[in-house]
């Protein structure tokens, strides 16, 4: 009991990518061996597949035998078969990939064995991005499938030029950046790309390619400042509590004027009248007592006065700043790269 | 067109074209009170006139100037028996050392008429003032001036001549001030009559100014 069940989910793990794969299927041979396949009849697969591999077939057809044959020979724990058979599954279709939670592990490690056999550039992928020029890079990542020698070019489409991205030796899983830039620093001009990864081991090469999109636009430049976020301009004046002291002043100044006159009368000519100091000393007391009981006058405040000066000092510099990043971002390109769809072509040369 | 026409006429138009300078002015009639004395107790006058102050300020710098033509009389139990006229104009220039005070200097020139009713006197102005804005638009001001290089039409000399003033000057309503003067005045006037000696001539006046004024 025990082990029919382990057989059925054996079955099960190699069946499942097998199945996904069998709606786009045209020849007939091969949805046979797809059907004995589905039937665990494993040596029929194995002829059918050997026999639709004879006929014409599609490359995606082609793959579909190889794939057949590979879950077959590995649930016939034909290992060496196995891992010959996903080679040519890979070579056929790069970017084919076994999901590990679907089929069984000899399968995948069979596949696994047989990327590592074959020299490959996979997983390509250049992200969207967008980025002042000389300021950010486009980030290009793939998978060398063995140590190898790997050259990045960009070549620009329409005749344009070839632009050098890397060269090194890289193996597994590569992450590079593009900064997109000319030699004299100035953005790569506008237009479509194709991203190349070449590598080459020995006599065996293998190349991937991505074609991009690099747009330029302008740098978008930064507002002035009226303000400081936080900070507030103070009133500049302030109005005084009311006090008796406006009555107090006048009758200090009239005071100043009665003594003065009353200690510099001439003795010789006598007390001079008063009515002329009382009538504007009467005027100047009876202006205090009206301001007393007013609201007092506003008056300068002086430290809201040094601190607007100080934040208006603060905002001037901080706008001569944004001036001049302006001026340099005036002079600035945005690069917005976009990747194309891939046409078809990659593969072994 | 008299002079005194010209003087107002020529008043108004720099006014007009002050504040285009930055300049704030005023400019405005005055009704005066005076009482004069001279030589001794009972030579005193007392009288009345009209006249006009004109001020202007730019920044610390200030400048005033009033002319009043005072009629006097004598006063009551006054030993003279006739009256005269008196022109008097006052001028300063101050300049602001603080918030509240200046320095200033200036002439007087009152002339008398008939010419030697009463002495006429010109002088020129040293001193200093100070001034306080005592509510809105209210200005209390307080003023000493020595009297410099005194001349007199009768001749003489006064060692020791001193002007007190206080002034007001509130805004009543947007450009219409009103304005108020005080003004004591002595000088200590020594005159040497036919070479006898020396002897006392003192000048005490008082004027008090009230009027209203236009501010630009």
């Amino acid at each position: 009991m025990t082990r029919h069940l382990c057989a059925v989910a054996l079955v099960a793990g190699f069946a499942a990518p097998a199945a996904g794969s069998a709606q786009a299927v045209q020849n007939a041979t091969l949805r046979r061996a797809q059907q004995a396949y589905d039937n665990l009849e494993y040596r029929q697969v194995v002829s059918l597949a050997r026999t639709a591999l004879r006929e014409r077939l599609t490359g995606a057809e082609r793959a579909r035998a190889y794939e057949l044959l590979g879950f077959t020979y590995g649930a016939l724990d034909s290992i060496l078969k196995a891992v010959d058979a996903f080679k040519q599954v890979v070579l056929i279709d790069p970017e084919r990939q076994l999901d590990p939670n679907r089929v069984s592990p000899k399968a995948y490690s069979a596949f696994d064995v047989a990327l590592r056999q074959v020299l490959l550039v996979r997983q390509l992928r250049i992200d969207s991005t967008s980025f002042v020029g000389g300021r950010g890079a486009i980030p290009i990542r793939f998978t060398v499938t063995q140590p190898a020698r790997v050259v990045t070019r960009a070549i620009a489409g329409a005749g344009g030029g070839t632009y050098v991205i890397d060269s090194g030796a890289w193996n597994g899983q590569v992450n590079l950046s593009w900064p997109a830039r000319l030699a004299n620093g100035d953005p790569v001009p506008a237009g479509n790309y194709t991203v190349v990864v070449e590598a080459r081991l020995g006599q065996n090469a293998f190349s991937a390619s991505q074609p991009i999109r690099v747009s330029h636009g302008s740098v978008d430049t930064l507002p002035s400042l009226t303000t400081l976020p936080g900070y507030q301009y103070l009133s500049e004046t302030e109005v005084p509590p009311q006090s008796w002291r406006p009555l107090g002043l006048a009758f200090l100044y009239t005071g100043g004027a009665l003594i003065g006159t009353l200690g510099l009368e001439s003795s010789s000519l006598g007390s001079s009248s008063k009515r002329e100091l009382a009538v504007v000393g009467g005027a100047a007391l009876v202006t205090g007592f009206v301001m007393t009981l007013r609201k007092p006058a506003p008056r300068p405040a002086a430290a809201n006065i040094l601190y607007n000066r100080l934040l208006r000092e603060q905002i001037a510099r901080r706008n001569q700043d944004i001036a001049k990043e302006n001026v340099a971002r005036r002079q600035q390109v945005q690069l917005t790269v976009v990747p194309l769809s891939k046409p078809s072509g990659a593969g072994p040369r | 067109m008299s002079r005194a026409t010209a003087g107002v006429v020529l008043l108004v138009l720099a006014s007009r074209a002050a504040p285009a300078q930055g300049v704030a002015v005023t400019v405005g009639p005055q009704f005066a009170l005076a009482s004069y004395r001279e030589v001794a107790a009972g030579l005193r006058y007392q009288g009345t006139g009209f006249g006009g102050a004109a001020s202007a300020r730019s920044g610390k710098l200030s400048a005033e100037v009033g002319v009043v033509r005072l009629t006097l009389d004598p006063a009551s139990g006054s030993a003279a028996t006739s009256g005269f006229t008196a022109t008097e104009v006052d001028a300063w220039v101050a300049y602001d050392l603080a918030t509240y005070a200046s320095v200033e200097a200036g002439l007087i020139r009152r002339t008398a008429d008939p010419e030697f009713d009463a002495q006429s006197v010109g002088a020129v102005r040293i001193g200093a003032r100070s001034f306080y804005e005592i509510g809105p638009g209210a200005t209390v001001l307080f003023r000493a001036n020595y009297l410099a290089a005194p001349t007199f039409s009768g001749g003489g000399h006064a060692s020791f001549s001193i002007d007190l003033g206080l002034d007001l000057d509130v805004r009543l309503a947007g450009r219409l001030h009103g304005t108020a003067g005080y003004t004591f005045q002595r000088i200590g006037r020594k005159t040497n009559p036919g070479g006898t000696g020396e002897i006392d001539a003192p000048i005490q006046e008082t004027v008090a100014r009230v009027g209203l004024a236009v501010g630009f």
